[in-house]
């Protein structure tokens, strides 16, 4: 079988995967992000046992192995009478990994800001909580890209792994296939520049978008 | 003082072609074959007590590997990478429950079949389905990746129409761990592996057996560079002569 005839031939269920692995990371990188930014302001400006919270989680999910978080969420959970389908425990693992990762970026960007900023907020009479969410956060946000398009590309990467706990994603899809007609090389060839292309499109479209919100007169790389 | 250094690595060199030269006669000798297996297969290939690796296809290989004078090392390798990394050079030969298919036999050359099998449903107790209805009505089935019985719902059902949902797994353990957790409806497997699986887990019970008359070999690289079907077909015929064979089938299957 010519490669152009394998590839017509296994397109369709690759493009499937590559459906999931999008939906994945898509979900995953927006609870992230989410969470991230509740953790990093937790962990910046939080009391006791706010801040103690933050920090431990982070050091978790920073700690240990995604798969080893996957294969707790999916196999070790249903035991305690959690039960989750395998693409919802993917993208919750995927997803709550993301958060540490993302919270470290935010927090670093926060901390990137002139501490002048804030007390030339509250000099005017801001609330705390009013200068971060209307001072800090919005140049945090710009600030934060170079490093969080890194973090969107190694999610959209690591979806990969969920293939083990049965995620129907663009790698369990290309294993099926390979498992079947023993083309290997050919398939994940074809798998390989798949996720090149989305990381390709990812990069230049977050590109465009730091462009565009830079912040006049500070340079940030 | 220069010459004397020179010498030395003369001396050096040579001693290292004599160690090499030995060792190309040690391998002359006996030779030594990698055996690729999914040790996580009971009563075929599995891990026992004290972490060493047994079960009918393996010990089959340590007794052929004795009675034809070569040496074999055996490594645990996912079921699906056995074939690619056979065709690939990595490992001589793949001992794991392979059903001999036309697919696979493009790609590898079989040994004589040693063992037919069919493949059994696996489903809960508590769950009320039956063979018919496991299989149908919108219900998942958990199947090993790569193995027949994950083709088999594949091509005789969702090819057909039929409305079932196949999910795939690394290994047999984890399919049967995740119909135990309710994720899936039921799991499809060879009989074997299947029955060794009921008498470890109380909550699971076989709905039924598919007849597939398959046929298990031993496979090595395609064209057999290595010339080691001969002596694993020649192995096979010894150990049944004598005897030994029955004795290991009624280690590993009781009767």
């Amino acid at each position: 079988m010519s490669l152009l005839s394998l590839i017509k031939e296994i397109s369709p269920q690759l493009l499937e995967g590559t459906l999931v692995t999008l939906q994945l990371t898509g979900f995953a990188i927006s609870l992230g992000f989410v969470i991230g930014m509740f953790l990093a302001l937790g962990r910046l400006y939080g009391r006791g046992p706010v801040r103690k919270f933050c920090i431990g989680y982070i050091e978790f999910f920073r700690g240990t192995p995604l798969l080893v978080q996957l294969f707790i969420v999916y196999y070790g959970l249903p035991r305690y009478g959690i039960k989750v389908p395998s693409i919802v425990a993917a993208l919750l693992g995927l997803g709550l990994n993301s958060a540490a990762y993302q919270a470290e970026y935010f927090r670093g960007a926060i901390q990137s800001i002139d501490e002048g900023q804030m007390m030339a907020a509250r000099a005017l009479g801001m609330k705390k909580l009013q200068a971060i969410l209307n001072i800090l956060i919005p140049q945090a946000l710009r600030i934060v890209i170079p490093s969080w398009s890194n973090e969107l590309i190694y999610t959209l990467k690591y979806s990969s792994v969920a293939y083990i706990i049965g995620a129907p994603e663009l790698m369990a899809q290309a294993k099926f296939i390979a498992a079947e007609n023993f083309r290997y090389f050919e398939v994940f060839l074809v798998v390989a520049f798949i996720y090149l292309v989305i990381v390709s499109l990812l990069s230049w479209i977050l590109r465009i978008i730091e462009n565009r919100v830079r912040i006049p007169g500070l340079q940030t790389s | 003082m220069r010459k004397n250094a020179k010498r030395l690595i003369m001396v050096g060199m040579l001693g290292t072609l004599f160690i090499f030269g030995l060792m190309g006669v040690s391998l002359a000798e006996k030779p030594t074959y990698i055996v690729a297996s999914d040790i996580a297969w009971p009563p075929f290939e599995m891990v026992d007590a004290q972490g060493n690796y047994v079960g009918f296809d393996l010990d089959v290989m340590r007794e052929i590997a004795k009675l034809e004078g070569y040496n074999i090392k055996i490594v645990d390798v996912a079921f699906d990478s056995i074939i690619p990394g056979v065709v690939s050079g990595k490992y001589d030969i793949g001992a794991s429950g392979f059903t001999i298919t036309e697919k696979r036999d493009k790609v590898v050359d079989f040994s004589k079949p040693y063992w037919s099998s069919d493949q059994a449903i696996l489903i809960r107790k508590d769950s009320g389905l039956n063979i018919i209805t496991a299989l149908s009505q919108g219900h998942t089935v958990g199947a090993q990746r790569g193995t027949t019985g994950a083709s088999w719902i594949k091509d005789n059902l969702i090819k057909k129409g039929v409305n079932v949902k196949l999910k795939v797994y690394e290994t047999y353990p984890m399919a049967v761990l995740d119909l135990l957790n309710g994720n899936i409806d039921a799991v499809i497997q060879d009989e074997p592996a299947s029955r060794a699986s009921l008498a470890k887990e109380k909550n699971i019970e076989m709905a039924g057996i598919i007849i597939t008359g398959e046929q298990f070999g031993f496979l090595v690289k395609e064209g057999d560079p290595k010339g080691i079907l001969p002596k694993i077909n020649d192995g096979m015929a010894k150990l049944k002569a004598s005897g030994k064979w029955d004795k290991l089938v009624e280690k590993y299957f009781g009767k």
